[in-house]
């Protein structure tokens, strides 16, 4: 069965087990181009798992993958590593810098992998940290940045190669609430400006309002709703039982 | 207990390297007992015996290094999440660390015991009983106290190194991948490279035609070339960083690509870690390569007997051992890092290149160099 012609990423039923537990039962979802897709549900309802699946990183036990009409399940490693290195983006709560290279070298450093030369992958990352408004950081090695500066080298480096997908898996998680509104806005204007397709994966519905469209998970299904958490859950149960 | 219930649980190439530091044990605690051997059995050579055994400080001082550098690489001294929560924080894993390398010790000079007692006749039973009886003095009794004392020597040593070098500290870490300055020591290791070089040339042009200084051939004129052959071999050790870090710096220069960024960044930040280990195998190559020089010039010297031997090829492989410990250490500790690159799609093969790159740039460095050290150390005295 062939995907839809207008869908940048496709996925069909898609069954994952990780380490004899089901991550991820029978999810289905399609990716418009250009839209900013927000995957939202609580931690452990497969958010992490389907973004691995649908970059190549993760073969689903069953299910289908097709990206721009083509299929990835059935690609080899070698052919899912290039095509994630071409065509698509990852961006980690963490940043996960080289920590011995500078901001410009580690933002430089997917060009460089490619091939490009050194004074073209030069001038491509300092636009792009300019853009992020981390000029500044290009000559200090990551130790020296905060944290927010960090996370924005990473989105930098996954914006360079100006990707088809760009993968973004809870971005903001480990930033404080004004770095990550201010990373996100940055994130989302970089990706609508250069019509980069993005998935976004968060627990937070403030972040997903800045999305085109939101998908809910919950224990690895796709659902109409995320229901709200409860915190005092259980609270009148022990009054009453003890 | 619990260092020996982790140990069991082990990585059997952990294990591993383990036993290669039980097997070094082994090795030095033979040597000690062979020493006492001689001393029992020739009392009127004092002066002799006294120099024998500090012969053994050499290979004694390279086990302790490798011992050292596998506690480091060691996962069950490492702090851990599991062993944490139960409150088994830093100060605790040291001494699993100082305890775990006693054992490994104490099992290699217990063996070393077995066999020493094996071949002199005391132990009977297996093929090769006392076959080395005349040379061990198998007629006098072996006075146990002295025995047992040299063979802790090297557990009590291997394990107090062990617990300094991973003591918990007190000051914060330095940051992952902070810039480092260069390390300082290549000058300094040059000058004791070139003084030690002079005084052997002096001492071996005043010393004739006299063997290299080794167990019955002492007669404290080649004192002058030994103290100038151990000036140099500190030399290279001090200038093994600098060198390292000038060959990482060379590596990136000039418009690299990912595989030289790669390579050369690593290469100087890790520059200390694997510099020193390496300058230590080179000054143990060169010292080895010019003993060699020496005993091909004199023909018919009885120095070079089987215990120089065991002697030697135990300082070369405890001394290669800790180079390829520290090689791991690096990668252990870089393992995130790696991760994170593969992550955003950087091919496995570059990672190697890189990883080829850097050990061909420190051989294409170090193997001249400790080429032209043994020649020139070899020149006076063979010329």
């Amino acid at each position: 069965m062939a995907p839809p012609d207008n869908d940048v990423l496709w996925a069909r039923s898609l069954h994952c087990a990780l380490s004899g537990s089901d991550a991820l039962s029978g999810v289905s979802l399609g990716v418009r181009e250009g839209e900013i897709l927000a995957l939202v549900g609580p931690r452990g309802s497969g958010k992490t798992t389907l973004m691995r699946c649908l970059s190549g990183q993760l073969l689903a036990q069953q299910g289908e993958v097709w990206f721009n009409s083509s299929p990835v399940h059935t690609l080899g490693p070698a052919e899912r590593e290039r095509l994630r290195r071409d065509r698509f983006g990852w961006i980690d709560p963490e940043p996960g810098l080289v920590p011995e290279l500078t901001g410009w070298e580690n933002t430089a450093l997917p060009l460089l992998l490619r091939g490009v030369s050194h004074r073209a992958a030069k001038t491509a990352a300092q636009e792009w940290l300019e853009r992020l408004d981390i000029g500044a950081c290009a000559r200090k090695r990551p130790h020296a940045l905060t944290h927010s500066q960090r996370q924005r080298v990473a989105i930098a480096r996954a914006l360079v190669t100006t990707p088809s997908v760009l993968f973004a898996d809870e971005p903001t998680a480990t930033l404080h609430r004004a770095d990550g509104a201010q990373v996100l806005r940055t994130l989302t204007a970089a990706a609508r400006s250069h019509g980069i397709t993005v998935l976004l994966a968060t627990h937070d519905a403030e972040v997903a309002a800045l999305a085109d469209r939101t998908v809910a998970l919950l224990d690895g299904r796709r659902v109409g709703t995320v229901p709200p958490a409860s915190g005092a859950e259980g609270v009148a149960a022990c009054s009453l039982s003890v | 207990m619990l260092a020996l219930r982790l140990a069991r649980g082990a990585h059997p190439l952990v294990l591993t390297r383990r036993l290669l530091v039980a097997a070094a044990a082994a090795g030095v605690g033979f040597l000690l007992l062979c020493t006492l051997g001689y001393a029992v059995g020739h009392p009127e050579r004092s002066s002799a015996s006294v120099l024998r055994l500090l012969w053994c400080a050499l290979p004694l001082a390279a086990t302790v290094q490798f011992a050292v550098a596998v506690a480091r690489t060691d996962p069950s001294t490492r702090p851990r999440p599991g062993l944490s929560a139960i409150g088994l924080g830093p100060a605790r894993l040291t001494a699993i660390a100082a305890a775990s390398t006693a054992v490994a010790c104490a099992l290699g000079s217990m063996v070393a015991l077995l066999f020493y007692l094996h071949l002199r006749g005391d132990i009977t039973g297996l093929p090769f009983d006392g076959a080395a009886a005349d040379l061990l003095a198998a007629d006098e009794p072996i006075p146990l106290a002295a025995a047992l004392t040299l063979l802790a020597v090297l557990p009590v040593i291997a394990a107090t190194a062990a617990g300094l070098a991973l003591r918990p500290r007190t000051a914060p870490a330095e940051p992952e991948g902070a810039e480092k300055p260069m390390p300082s020591g290549l000058p300094w290791g040059i000058a004791l490279v070139a003084v030690g070089l002079a005084v052997e040339t002096y001492a071996g042009r005043s010393g004739a035609a006299d063997g290299l200084p080794l167990p019955g051939r002492f007669d404290g004129n080649p004192a002058g070339v030994l103290a100038g052959w151990v000036l140099t071999a500190f030399g290279l050790a001090m200038a093994g960083p600098g060198i390292t870090h000038g060959c990482g710096r060379l590596l990136q220069a000039a418009r690299p690509g990912a595989v030289r960024l790669l390579a050369g960044r690593v290469l100087m930040d890790e520059s200390r870690r694997i510099g020193r280990p390496l300058g230590v195998v080179s000054a143990v190559v060169s010292g080895i390569l010019a003993a060699a020089a020496l005993y091909d010039a004199d023909t018919g010297s009885d120095a070079f007997g089987p215990l120089t031997g065991l002697g030697a090829s135990l300082i070369l492989a405890c001394t290669t051992a800790t180079l390829l410990t520290a090689a791991l250490e690096s990668k252990q500790g870089r393992a995130h890092t790696t991760e994170a690159l593969l992550r955003i799609g950087a091919p496995p093969t570059v990672l190697r290149t890189a990883a080829l790159m850097r050990a061909g740039a420190l051989l294409a460095v170090f193997l001249p160099l400790t080429w032209l050290v043994a020649e020139l150390a070899a020149l006076p005295l063979t010329g």
